[in-house]
Order: C-alpha cells, then sequence, then structure tokens
C-alpha cells in the first residue's frame, strides 16, 4: 500500500508491503504520526515548535525540548564539526533576510546573530541553551530524522519492505532491492537511475526548485557558511548512507564544498554522487 | 560530468525519461473516506459556492478559489469529508481534507498526484486534461518511475488550498 500527505513542507510518501496482517495500515498511520510530531517540532516559522522557541529564548535562558529535538541538535553539532562547518544551521538569516524563510518568533533583523553551531549547549532535564544569540534552521536535516523515525516505526511493527520519502530524501527496507531515480539538475522530468539498492537512506540537494535573481544574480537556498552568501549551483549532490538524517546533511556539505571526496564521507559511511554542470561553476 | 557510481561496483547510472509526464495514484474517493472517517456514514453535500461566499471565502483565507463547486460530504456528526485539488507549476495534486465539525483538521489524504515537465504543447495538452477538457493524449502512468530523490515541490499548494478550504467550512459549510 502506498500513502502520501503534505508535511515537512513537501509531500511524504510512505509505501509498505502489504501482509495478511492488518496491523500495517496503522503502522502506516503511526508512521505519518512520527513525521507531522517532527514537523510540529522542528518547523522554523510555527510559533510554539521547540525550534521557535529556542530561537526565540535559548540565548536568555535554557529551554526545554523534547528528546528528538536535542538528538537533531546533537547530531547536527557533530555534523558541522565532522564536516568542516559545511553543515551548518545557523545561517538562518541570511535565508530570513533573502526571502528563503519566513521570519519567526522573536526574530531581529537587525540583530546580529554571532553564534556558532559550537554555541548549543545540552544541559540537564533536557534542556538547550545558546551561549550567543543564534537562528537556527533545521531544514537541512529534519527530514531526514522524519524519514528514519518513520522507519523505525514501520520496521518495528513487523513490516518487511517499505519505503519512506520526504519530499526526495528516502529510504529503503526489506529483502528486495529497489532502483532509485535521482531528477536530472540539468533537465526537469528526466532521471538518473541509479542502484539496485537495499537497505539504504538516499537523500539529493539541488537548487532547481528554489533558484532565483537577486540583483541580477542567480542564487539559490544554499548559503556558503564561510561567508554567508547565497549562492547557486548547476549539480546536484546524492548521498547513499545508511540513516536518511546523515545522508540529508551530508549532502549539504557535498554541495557546498563542491567535492564529492569529503573526508567525513568514509567516518559516515556514506558514498556520494555529484550530477550536472560543471563543479566550477560556484558564485562566491 | 559523467555521473558515477562505485557502490557495489555495478555501473548502473542510466538516464530515463519518462514519456509524457509521472504520476501516482494512491487512493480512491472511497478509500480516503474510509481512511479518515472510518465506519462513518457519509452523505454527500456537494455545495455551489454563491458569489458573495467565494468572495468571503477569498478574503478571509487569502487563497484564491479557483472553482465554486465543492465536493463535500457531511458525517451525522457535522464533520465534513472534501475532495480538493491544486495546481502548481509543474504538478497537479488531488487530496482530501477531513475537517471536524470544530473547524479543525482532522487528516489529509494525498489521492493523486501528476506532474509534468514537458514542452510548452505538452504542457498544454496536459493541463487541458485538468480544465475538464478532451485532450488527444491520455495521462500514461509510468509504473517504473519510483524512488524519485531530489529537490521536489513544496506542500504550500496543498497546505494554501487546506487554508481554503478551511474558510469555506466556516462560511459555506458551518
Amino acid at each position: 500500500m502506498r500513502r502520501a500527505r503534505p508535511a515537512l513542507g513537501t509531500i511524504v510518501e510512505i509505501e509498505a508491503a502489504q501482509s495478511a496482517d492488518a496491523g500495517v495500515e496503522q503502522a502506516v498511520m503511526r508512521a505519518f504520526d512520527a513525521v507531522e510530531r517532527v514537523q510540529r517540532l522542528m518547523s522554523f516559522h510555527a510559533p510554539d515548535s521547540d525550534l521557535a522557541r529556542l530561537n526565540r529564548d535559548a540565548y536568555r535562558r535554557p529551554v526545554a525540548v523534547h528528546r528528538w529535538t536535542r538528538l537533531v541538535l546533537r547530531a547536527a553539532q557533530a555534523l558541522w564539526r565532522d564536516t568542516e562547518g559545511w553543515f551548518d544551521c545557523t545561517v538562518a538569516p541570511t535565508l530570513v533576510t533573502h526571502d528563503f524563510l519566513p521570519l519567526h518568533a522573536g526574530f531581529d533583523p537587525g540583530g546580529r546573530y554571532e553564534g556558532s553551531m559550537a554555541d548549543i549547549e545540552f544541559e540537564r532535564a533536557g534542556r538547550v541553551r545558546f551561549r550567543r544569540p543564534l537562528s537556527l534552521d533545521l531544514g537541512g536535516i529534519a527530514k531526514g530524522f522524519a524519514v528514519d523515525r518513520a522507519i523505525e516505526i514501520l520496521q518495528s511493527a513487523g513490516v518487511e519492505c517499505g519505503v519512506v520519502n520526504a519530499g526526495g530524501d528516502l529510504r529503503v527496507f526489506g529483502p528486495r532491492p529497489e532502483f532509485v531515480h535521482v531528477r536530472d539538475p540539468q533537465r526537469p522530468g528526466a532521471f538518473i537511475r541509479r542502484g539496485p539498492f537495499s537497505n539504504i537512506a538516499i537523500a539529493t540537494s539541488a537548487a532547481y526548485h528554489s533558484r532565483k535573481t537577486i540583483a541580477g544574480r542567480p542564487v539559490s537556498h544554499f548559503v556558503n557558511p564561510r561567508t554567508r552568501m547565497l549562492l547557486d549551483v548547476p549539480y546536484s549532490a546524492t548521498i547513499v548512507a545508511a540513516s536518511c538524517m546523515i545522508a540529508d546533511a551530508l549532502t549539504k556539505a557535498v554541495i557546498l564544498s563542491g567535492s564529492d571526496r569529503v573526508a567525513c564521507l568514509a567516518r559516515y559511511r556514506a558514498t556520494a554522487f555529484i550530477d550536472g554542470g560543471g563543479l566550477g561553476a560556484r558564485a562566491a | 560530468m559523467q555521473p558515477k557510481d562505485v557502490l557495489f561496483g555495478l555501473p548502473v547510472a542510466v538516464l530515463v525519461a519518462p514519456a509524457s509526464a509521472y504520476a501516482a495514484v494512491y487512493l480512491t474517493v472511497e478509500q480516503a473516506q474510509q481512511l479518515i472517517f472510518p465506519n462513518v456514514a457519509l452523505a454527500p453535500a456537494p455545495i455551489a459556492l454563491s458569489d458573495v461566499q467565494k468572495k468571503a471565502i477569498q478574503e478571509q483565507s487569502g487563497v484564491r478559489v479557483r472553482s465554486t463547486s465543492l465536493r463535500a460530504w457531511r458525517t451525522p456528526g457535522g464533520d465534513f469529508f472534501i475532495v480538493d485539488d491544486v495546481l502548481g507549476k509543474h504538478e497537479y495534486i488531488t487530496y482530501a481534507v477531513g475537517i471536524t465539525a470544530r473547524g479543525t483538521v482532522k487528516q489529509v489524504e494525498i489521492l493523486e498526484y501528476r506532474e509534468t515537465y514537458g514542452d510548452a504543447v505538452r504542457r498544454q495538452e496536459w493541463l487541458a486534461q485538468f480544465a475538464g477538457k478532451n485532450s488527444a493524449a491520455p495521462l500514461r502512468l509510468d509504473e517504473d518511475i519510483r524512488n524519485i530523490s531530489g529537490a521536489t515541490l513544496s506542500s504550500r499548494h496543498i497546505t494554501d488550498g487546506i487554508k481554503r478550504l478551511l474558510a469555506t467550512y466556516e462560511i459555506a459549510l458551518r
């Protein structure tokens, strides 16, 4: 059976092998519940999400957040270190300024968000604080995390094989290998068929859906964390890894560094593919 | 630049271009009704919105009303099941939403998703079928295109549609 719902700003599709046990339908519903929970916790603009409360208050005092939010923040901090800063959730102010993200409660457009990922501190009783002001966006990791949670629910319900696909960040499990179709960044509507793969996650990042022109210059939602400037990239980066959260985050490291050989790939046992235009074609 | 595939040593990166358009069918209206309001008798309650209602809905939701005919069903308890569709730049999506008698969203399910990136002519044909006109080129489902990875569409059109339907509920159904 295959179901789809809007969530996480995109369409999330769950496919699960039917079996004699009617529990599959229930498992799929619970998997969607988990995805919707991730959305409620990590939405950038929903005023009462964990993320919004952190962005508004965590500089002033520790904020209690859900265990999942802590998990993602810890993973994000580790990924920031492991990717030598290419994966960086603190670029939200640049995205807000250029209308890639909406304003969030308490966002200060003139404010100096000087903090870095190192300023996220984890305290007791599930609390998190920011040592310096930060505006975080978890859009580069939350979809992958949601996919992993959904997969976990399907597997523990005994579903034999299935796929969860959150707007292109997907994970397959089960004995039957699957082909994956990566959108061709140069020809919308065409796909690059890869695989077959078993029991892996795949995520792809590209600029084709966010690309626009600002002051005559083409840009996308990708921000160079070193310069804090928007870039446009003609290629796409696809990561294959065991977890979708890791795959999701590592696509940013590959896209922004322009390299499919970033050192952390080996540590995370991930493989990268770059498709599309020349690697050199990046605006600083 | 040649895509490289080193996983498992299999040389299997192949460019695939579907002949016409990509489509995925998830649920029929009846199946969606069963999912959102299981074991509940739904009575058809189709509505034709008046101009006054249409304007009020547009103003309240901030979303344009493209069609004044509403495909709605009502439960004995006063909840509603509505089938709606939204048209994006490349995608056409039919979905169902359950709205409770308190005016909140109970559940959303996508019924059908279709997309095309075809050239101008093919796109006109593709669009025509959704305007209720006859199309010479019937939609072909490409079953081989599964598991799509890539930065994809935003769900903004659907969430706008839901906003519009919540306003519709307040103004025309409650």
